[in-house]
């Protein structure tokens, strides 16, 4: 079922709430299991199965660690100093067998799952290049829906709890149900069981204003898929599937309705799961924070697709770092290139290690291996060139503050994303390739592809409504709620007039090719 | 009666959703178009514009049947009043709707209905999709002519619709193309049998329950297609002939073919016919037609002028159409 | 114990330039951003021998100067 369909919106959602709200509080969040449940067997079938084994393996390894953390801290006052050291390091690398087995587990299902196919391919092709003919072949498996963001989910887990920060579920039903919840298993966010478990577990009480706020969210977020994104995949379609035919302003064109198309369906593939997710008191984590505002690159990751950087940054960059192991190559680059090097190196190589994991993250394949690497480069030259920037302009810290540098700031990052965004959807690294290159010849023909003069004025009226929305938020203010102090009439002519804007100008019907989730093929 | 507070949101909410389908209804009918030419795809709006009660066999099928079979040629030579209402990617649930919308203004005595929407159905829509979209298109006209907006013009608001619009073809599309395909077998025997999906099934029986009702006789007929149809196919609607008692002719079968050479006949390679293979079909239902049922020579009576003056029209452009297909398929 | 002029002299080898208070907001005013931060993390622990868990490096430990302070005492013990 996909979020944005007839029977999702009219028949699933109604009767899961109708469901919820009935229910006496102790059985509300079965409500939610079973929904979820329906919810992935309906699109899954069989390959529930793995969810169901991620689930039981998450929540087994997390009552160890639990039943460890208890021990420990039970045993260790009895003890005397060194024996209480001694006793520390036992417990540490228990517990440090049970994360790994957790890791290897449920890390190893993605790989092999996901993976598998791109790893032989690089490896067959390693291999051609020797005098024998020897090649491998390449299984290929179908995940099971929202297999890259089940996992990870889990595996935060399983840190979360390692960590001390979060008690872990006592029963079975209660991992199930914070892995498999509906709203977040097909696109995320990665949400953190601290902050969604308590409205799961102990749903409040059904609440007029926090249902129609969270129907309001999905209808802005139809809006943005139907009436934006669906159109605008229209042209992007027709260019970047066929981009040997077109060239110079076409590919530019093509190139920033893909943007907007990708902006517009997963903002609002998040409007609507968040909404969804409102509506029965859960609070899921936001996914964006007006990312078009971003002055460098790695703010614009931070703004963009907010929960995957922070679950990077969290479970991968930051404990890399300090681990051993990257604390003694810190040591020895310091003797080998200095002070400043021996600082910096180390965190190069968490940088590095932790955009190949974003690239990698979105599929399997060389071209994600150079998307990341390329907001890799364009960071670490930044860092790089930070010192000889200062020196060759030195009121550029003053500059930094000023309105008219940080439009500077945000068009610049504006463009560069647009170049990443052109080598993520476009067909394979020759073909990336071949589309920068034919940037320069100019294009002949008429720009109106496969969409007409009327169609390129909705889009160009969406993207400013979306700009618009996204200052009012960037200042701060609250659109739902401004709108709920109106007069009945006007709230009613708005409502209204978003969900007619979505059934007549959205792009559906014979005359548009429906686009499927983006990110649910993940 | 003080009510309790999510009884008054339940009620509130239920005014909004009241207000919002009002509005919705309204966008519709602004939104459908101003003539009936363009309600449906290829010619079949033109039906609202022929005179009530004057058509005596309906024609219900998809672009196989709009290319296939001509009426205008049976009046001609016969005087049978007939109407193929046939669009592209029409399903049966389509097609319940649409004779439902017919039967206001006509009374036929012989529903022809064609089979090849029973299986056709968009590769990138599960069956439950298209039939949930078919369905919910023909409650609220807004979901079928949204895209109207774009030719939406401010006297629209004011200007009654016009729907008088006729076809002089009866709703046949008049195809000189030609592009041919060998003359291999496509109904051999693969021992297979492909049923017809339960929720299209339904719709069917909905639709003989409909004419049954109106007491119109019904036949199941397949236009001669080499690309989509096959025995499995034929063996599925026999079943469902014979548990319906429902007569079925299927032009692909040897024993009804009418003649079709798919060097000349085809207009694209073997899914649809031209003007050359609709004119055997047509010839081969119309006596079909004549042989089993009781059905009135028009031609003169009061009340069929309309259709005497489109006969002449249709006897005009005859000689071009044949002249083009005539040179396109290389026959002199 | 550390004094905060240590501190501060690791800040200034990181960022060069840096204009911080012993109470300046470094985090949210972008002075410090993330791969700062970890800079910072390695220059101490390279610095002042210590031994830093992932759990340490929430952002209410680096928000001032100060902050950073009182985090390496802590681990210091």
């Amino acid at each position: 079922m996909a979020y944005n369909s007839f029977p999702y919106l009219c028949i699933f959602l109604p009767l899961c709430w109708v469901a919820w709200a009935v229910l006496p509080q102790r059985y509300r969040p079965a409500a939610l299991l079973g929904g979820s449940l329906v919810f992935y067997w309906l699109t899954a079938g069989t390959y529930t199965v793995w969810l169901l084994l991620a689930a039981a393996l998450t929540w087994a390894l997390g009552l160890g660690l639990g039943r460890l953390q208890q021990l420990q801290e039970a045993a260790l006052p009895g003890l005397d100093k060194p024996a209480r050291k001694e006793a520390k390091h036992q417990f540490a690398a228990l517990q440090r067998g049970m994360v790994t087995a957790g890791v290897i587990g449920l890390l190893g299902l993605l790989i092999w799952l996901k993976y598998l196919p791109f790893l032989v391919r690089t490896l067959n092709s390693a291999l051609s290049l020797l005098p024998f003919a020897w090649q491998v072949a390449a299984p290929s498996f179908v995940q099971p829906l929202g297999l890259s963001f089940f996992t990870l989910m889990a595996l935060s887990y399983l840190f979360d709890v390692r960590r001390g920060t979060t008690q872990p579920a006592e029963h079975y039903w209660q991992v199930l149900l914070y892995l498999s919840f509906w709203p977040h298993v097909v696109e995320g966010p990665f949400d953190r069981w601290a902050q969604i478990s308590p409205a799961l577990l102990n749903p409040p009480k059904p609440n007029y204003r926090a249902f129609t706020f969270g129907v309001q969210r999905i209808l802005w977020g139809m809006m943005k898929k139907l009436i934006i994104a669906d159109r605008a995949n229209m042209y992007v379609k027709a260019v970047f599937d066929n981009w040997p035919s077109y060239s110079g302003s076409a590919v530019v064109v093509a190139t920033l309705l893909y943007t907007l198309q990708l902006y517009a369906e997963f903002s609002g593939c998040m409007d609507m799961v968040l909404g969804a997710a409102e509506c029965f008191g859960v609070p899921l984590a936001e996914n964006f924070r007006q990312p078009f505002f971003a002055s460098s690159v790695s703010e614009f990751w931070r703004r963009w697709h907010i929960t995957l950087g922070a679950w990077l940054r969290e479970y991968l960059f930051q404990p890399v770092i300090v681990s051993k192991p990257m604390m003694r190559f810190g040591k020895w680059c310091r003797t080998r290139f200095g002070a400043a090097l021996g600082r910096s190196l180390p965190v190069w190589a968490g940088l590095l290690l932790t955009w190949l994991a974003i690239g990698l993250w979105h599929g399997a394949g060389w071209l994600y291996v150079v998307y990341g690497l390329y907001y890799f480069l364009l960071q670490w030259l930044g860092e790089v060139a930070e010192p000889t920037l200062l020196r060759l302009c030195p009121s550029l810290p003053r500059w930094r503050t000023r309105r008219w540098y940080k439009l500077w700031q945000a068009l610049r990052t504006f463009v560069l994303v647009n170049f990443g965004m052109l080598l993520f959807r476009s067909n394979g690294t020759r073909a990336a390739l071949e589309m920068l290159a034919s940037l320069r010849r100019p294009y002949e023909g008429s720009l109106l592809i496969k969409l007409d003069a009327q169609d390129l004025w909705v889009l160009v009226i969406g993207a400013l409504v979306l700009l618009a929305v996204d200052l009012l938020h960037e200042r701060g203010i609250a659109i739902r709620e401004s709108i709920a102090r109106r007069p009945l009439p006007l709230r009613w002519a708005i409502y209204c007039g978003g969900m007619l804007a979505v059934m007549i100008f959205g792009a559906y019907g014979d005359n548009y090719d429906p686009a499927a989730f983006i990110y649910a093929q993940f | 009666m003080s009510l309790q507070t999510w009884q008054k949101n339940a009620l509130r909410i239920l005014a909004f959703l009241l207000v919002l389908l009002m509005l919705v209804m309204a966008a519709g009918h602004y939104l459908m178009p101003q003539s009936n030419r363009y309600l449906e795809g290829y010619t079949a709006g033109g039906i609202l514009g022929e005179d009530f009660d004057t058509i005596d066999v309906l024609v219900l099928g998809d672009s196989n049947a709009a290319q296939g079979i001509a009426p205008m040629k049976w009046y001609d030579e016969h005087g049978i009043t007939g109407y193929t209402y046939a669009a592209g990617w029409l399903s049966m649930y389509n097609i319940y709707y649409r004779i439902k919308q017919i039967y206001e203004e006509q009374s036929p005595k012989v529903v022809v209905l064609c089979t090849a929407p029973a299986y056709t159905k968009k590769s990138s829509e599960t069956y439950m999709q298209s039939a949930l979209g078919d369905i919910a298109d023909e409650l609220l006209p807004l979901l079928r002519f949204h895209d109207n907006w774009k030719y939406l013009t401010p006297q629209n608001l004011f200007t009654e619709k016009d729907y008088s619009w006729r076809d002089i073809n009866k709703g046949y599309a008049p195809i000189t193309d030609v592009a041919a395909r060998p003359n291999t077998d496509y109904m051999y025997d693969t021992g297979a049998s492909e049923s017809i999906p339960l929720l299209v099934q339904f719709y069917m029986q909905r639709i003989l329950q409909l004419c049954d009702e109106h007491g119109s006789e019904v036949l199941l007929v397949t236009v001669p297609a080499a690309v989509g149809w096959n025995l499995a196919r034929h063996n599925g609607i026999a079943a469902f002939a014979e548990e319906n008692g429902v007569p079925y002719l299927d032009f692909n079968m040897a024993e009804y073919n009418p003649g079709i050479d798919w060097m000349t006949d085809s207009s694209d390679g073997g899914t649809h016919l031209n003007w050359l293979g609709a004119q055997k079909v047509t010839e081969a239902l119309g006596t079909y037609l004549l042989q089993n049922y009781a059905l009135e020579d028009h031609r003169g009576q009061p009340g069929y002028d309309t259709w005497d003056s489109d006969a002449q029209s249709y006897r005009d452009q005859l000689p071009e159409i044949k002249e083009r297909v005539s040179q396109n398929a290389g026959i002199v | 114990m550390h004094t905060l002029d240590e501190i501060m002299k690791i800040l200034a080898e990181v960022k060069p330039g840096i204009e911080a208070e012993p109470d300046t907001e470094l985090v949210r005013t972008g002075i410090l951003d993330s791969v700062d931060i970890m800079s910072v993390v390695m220059a101490l622990a390279e610095e002042f021998d210590l031994e830093i868990s992932p759990l340490d490096l929430k952002e209410e430990n680096f928000h001032t100067p100060n902050a950073i302070l009182d985090l390496v005492n802590r681990l210091d013990d």
